[in-house]
């Protein structure tokens, strides 16, 4: 797996290699020095190398078998704090390997948690605190409870620049020779965001589509990175087809498990975007901003998705006929 | 007709006398109450038990009319929490009534409708104020043998009633064809409560519906009632919600104690687009205020704001139904919701799946959430144009992976 997906094949093991971040870097490398760390809290955009930042500074703490002194967590994948606990009990129980005094605990998506997991959360890092270090990995700092925050050196990760993000994405196409024109470089940029993660596995898909990735390759991968369904599914509804829509919402949520917010930012990148087919007049566009807010709000605060994104579809009919979408 | 009063409500019995069936029951209801005229029995309250339309609620206000008693009523729309309990009827137990009433009843009325999720606490709640209770209480129920009611049976004097007998009821119903001026076939009336059952409310409901607009009765109008089931199922209960007039129509059908509301959302949201078939506009306003009332049931389930529900389920009731745009009601079928069906067909491919994106999302360094729409969509392009590639990830994952994923793969 790890020599199949690009993301993984180069993700740096020292911090050394890490793109850009460099006042971080050297702090981190003093961390190493002293065998000292403390709770860390590193906060930032996508793909901005935080959990590749976490997984070298444990390499360089621990060597080779960094794996026994780690645990590695996604709060968004564990069912609940109280499975966390179990995890981190069992995990601090036993004293590290080595010659550094203590264990690393990296949860990632520690936004995601609410605030009395959070809480749940500090009680466990005073109460480990012995031989464990946590390491929390977040989007967002503000959705991180003060008492966290207070009790973790923190590290704001910035944007990456674009020139280091291309400066990557060269240096991956040469290692496996793939040509890479200027335009395509520039086309992964845009449609990534800044996301370094997005922009590799982009770089990757690409090369498998053509022999030369330049920007109409990169383009395509965009769209076909979108599961047609939704454009289906968006298609339905605007003409008004509200059932045969609500039954490709289903395929998505129940078949392919996707979430509906999840589900709801593809909608919006599908419709909002330069390129999108859908060719909405830009009044329409407006309505359905304000409504795809007003069901993202209505997700997080509802009980059943499928019933708010089916909302989200008889509202979208509703606007179509309003636009008289063909 | 809408605005009628129901004729179970207009012809309910003022004197105990005037109650049909149940002589033993009625008996001892009588014997139970004039205690309380020689002080504070040993059994303060009463459990009446039996089926539905026999009588019981209606031989508690006849016996309290009759004899100068207030009725303080606790029903099924009331969230029983223990707290709204005593608030309510804990002033009630100890003060004597003003306005020249002899005393008070306190009617617990289908406490089967008391869930002992929701209202946490409430039937421990109606135990204590029994204990406290100065005044009579009166229970009734369905079910009498429900392990939740076993406390309550021991402090209660039980008083059970049956089916009102066929040859009670056709009387009933012979006089109030009288009074409302209604011609009946002899035979029309007996198969109205042949379909009943014994159940008395529900027979004149159903001659109250087959006399709308009729001076005669006949057979073949009984017959085109349809099937009475004992439970109100949701085919009937989306009917009513959807010819509901009034805003009360719609919202006592929640009122109803076997009203299953998580299984009524699913049921509308399947329902709504049929319904509303040819009316985006109708579709899109109950939408709208089905997914608001779905806001509070998540608020409800997240904060145990119990208190939220009335308005969640008005909301998914009265604001499904009575929308601006509503067209004319007509006949549909209405299905069973397919997201419960397609949940059941797909439990066993879910369950591998999430193992799946659980697997490659720890290798990767990813929630399974982030990989599904960061990862996923570039590995399916990747994979589709090399299949070494797809080859080498599926030796990896085994053989449930390998199918899972060439599924998600579409491959």
């Amino acid at each position: 797996m790890s020599e199949l997906l690009w993301t993984e094949k180069y993700r740096p093991k020292r911090l050394d290699e890490i793109v850009d971040q460099r006042e971080i870097v050297e702090r981190l490398k003093e961390f190493v020095r002293n065998k000292s760390v403390p709770h860390l809290l590193f906060c930032g955009p996508p793909g901005t190398g935080k959990t590749t930042a976490a997984l070298c500074l444990a390499y360089e703490l621990y060597g080779e078998n960094w794996r026994s002194n780690v645990l590695e967590l996604n709060a968004s994948d564990e069912r609940g704090i109280s499975v966390i606990r179990e995890r981190v009990k069992d995990f601090a129980r036993t004293a590290p390997s080595g010659d550094v005094p203590f264990k690393m605990v990296i949860l990632d998506e520690a936004d995601n948690m609410t605030a009395d997991a959070q809480q749940a959360l500090r009680r466990m890092m005073e109460m480990y605190a012995r031989n464990t270090r946590f390491c929390l990995i977040a989007n967002y700092l503000s959705k991180i409870i003060d008492p966290i925050q207070s009790r973790c050196a923190i590290f704001r990760f910035s944007p990456l620049p674009k020139e280091d993000v291309l400066a990557r994405l060269k240096y991956i196409a040469k290692c496996e020779k793939v040509v890479v024109t200027h335009d395509g470089l520039e086309a992964i940029w845009d449609v990534s965001g800044g996301d370094l993660r997005r922009a590799i596995n982009i770089l990757q898909a690409a090369a498998a589509i053509g022999e030369v990735v330049d920007a109409d390759t990169v383009y395509k991968v965009a769209g076909l990175a979108s599961p047609k369904e939704i454009r289906e599914m968006l298609v339905l509804a605007l003409k008004g087809d509200f059932l045969k829509a609500r039954d490709t919402l289903r395929k998505l949520m129940i078949e392919y498990g996707m979430s509906g917010v999840d589900l709801l930012r593809l909608v919006q990148k599908e419709i909002f975007s330069e390129k999108s087919p859908l060719d909405l007049p830009p009044e329409a566009k407006v309505e359905i901003a304000e409504l795809a807010g007003e069901i993202d709000f209505r997700l997080t605060e509802g009980a059943d998705e499928e019933i708010q994104m089916s909302t989200f579809l008889a509202k979208l009919a509703l606007i179509g006929k309003k636009y008289k979408v063909r | 007709m809408s605005r009628a009063l129901p004729w179970t409500e207009k012809y309910r019995p003022k004197r105990v006398a005037e109650v049909v069936g149940n002589e033993e029951a009625k008996r001892q209801f009588l014997t139970w109450l004039r205690r309380w005229e020689r002080g504070v029995p040993e059994k303060k309250a009463a459990l009446l038990v039996g089926p539905p339309g026999c009588g019981k609620t209606t031989l508690v206000y006849a016996a309290a009319n009759e004899f100068g008693y207030e009725v303080i009523e606790m029903n099924a729309s009331d969230v029983r929490t223990a707290e709204k309990i005593k608030r309510i009827v804990g002033s009630s137990i100890r003060e004597t009534s003003l306005f020249g009433y002899r005393g008070k009843i306190v009617l617990f009325d289908e406490v089967d409708g008391i869930s002992t999720r929701e209202d946490r606490g409430g039937l421990s709640a109606i135990l204590e104020i029994i204990k406290e209770s100065r005044v009579p209480i009166v229970l009734t129920a369905n079910n009498p043998w429900d392990p939740k009611f076993r406390d309550l049976r021991e402090v209660c004097e039980v008083i059970r009633f049956n089916p009102i007998p066929k040859s009670e009821a056709i009387k009933v119903l012979k006089r109030i064809c009288e009074k409302e001026g209604i011609e009946a076939d002899e035979r029309a009336l007996a198969l109205l409560i042949e379909r009943a059952q014994g159940d008395l409310r529900a027979a004149i409901n159903d001659l109250q519906a087959v006399a709308q607009g009729k001076k005669r009765i006949t057979v073949d109008d009984i017959r085109g009632l349809g099937d009475r089931s004992k439970q109100m199922d949701m085919f009937e209960i989306l009917r009513r919600v959807f010819t509901a007039k009034t805003f009360d129509q719609a919202r006592l059908i929640t009122l109803n104690p076997s009203f299953d509301y998580e299984m009524y959302f699913q049921w509308i949201h399947e329902n709504l687009p049929y319904q509303y078939k040819n009316s985006i506009e109708a579709l899109a306003e109950a939408y709208d205020a089905l997914s608001k009332a779905d806001v509070y049931m998540g608020r409800i389930k997240r904060e145990q704001e119990w208190s939220l529900l009335p308005y969640a389920l008005e909301l998914a009731t009265a604001g499904v139904s009575l929308i601006p745009h509503k067209p004319p009601f007509k006949f549909v079928k209405y299905n069973f919701p397919q997201k419960i069906l397609l949940m059941a067909r797909t439990k066993e491919f879910r369950q591998k799946r999430d193992a799946l994106l659980r697997e490659l999302a720890r290798r990767m360094h990813i929630s399974s959430s982030k990989l599904l729409i960061e990862v996923l969509p570039y590995l399916k392009i990747i994979a589709e144009r090399r299949r070494d590639v797809l080859e080498k990830i599926a030796h990896e994952l085994g053989t449930t992976g390998r199918e899972v994923l060439k599924y998600l793969l579409k491959v």
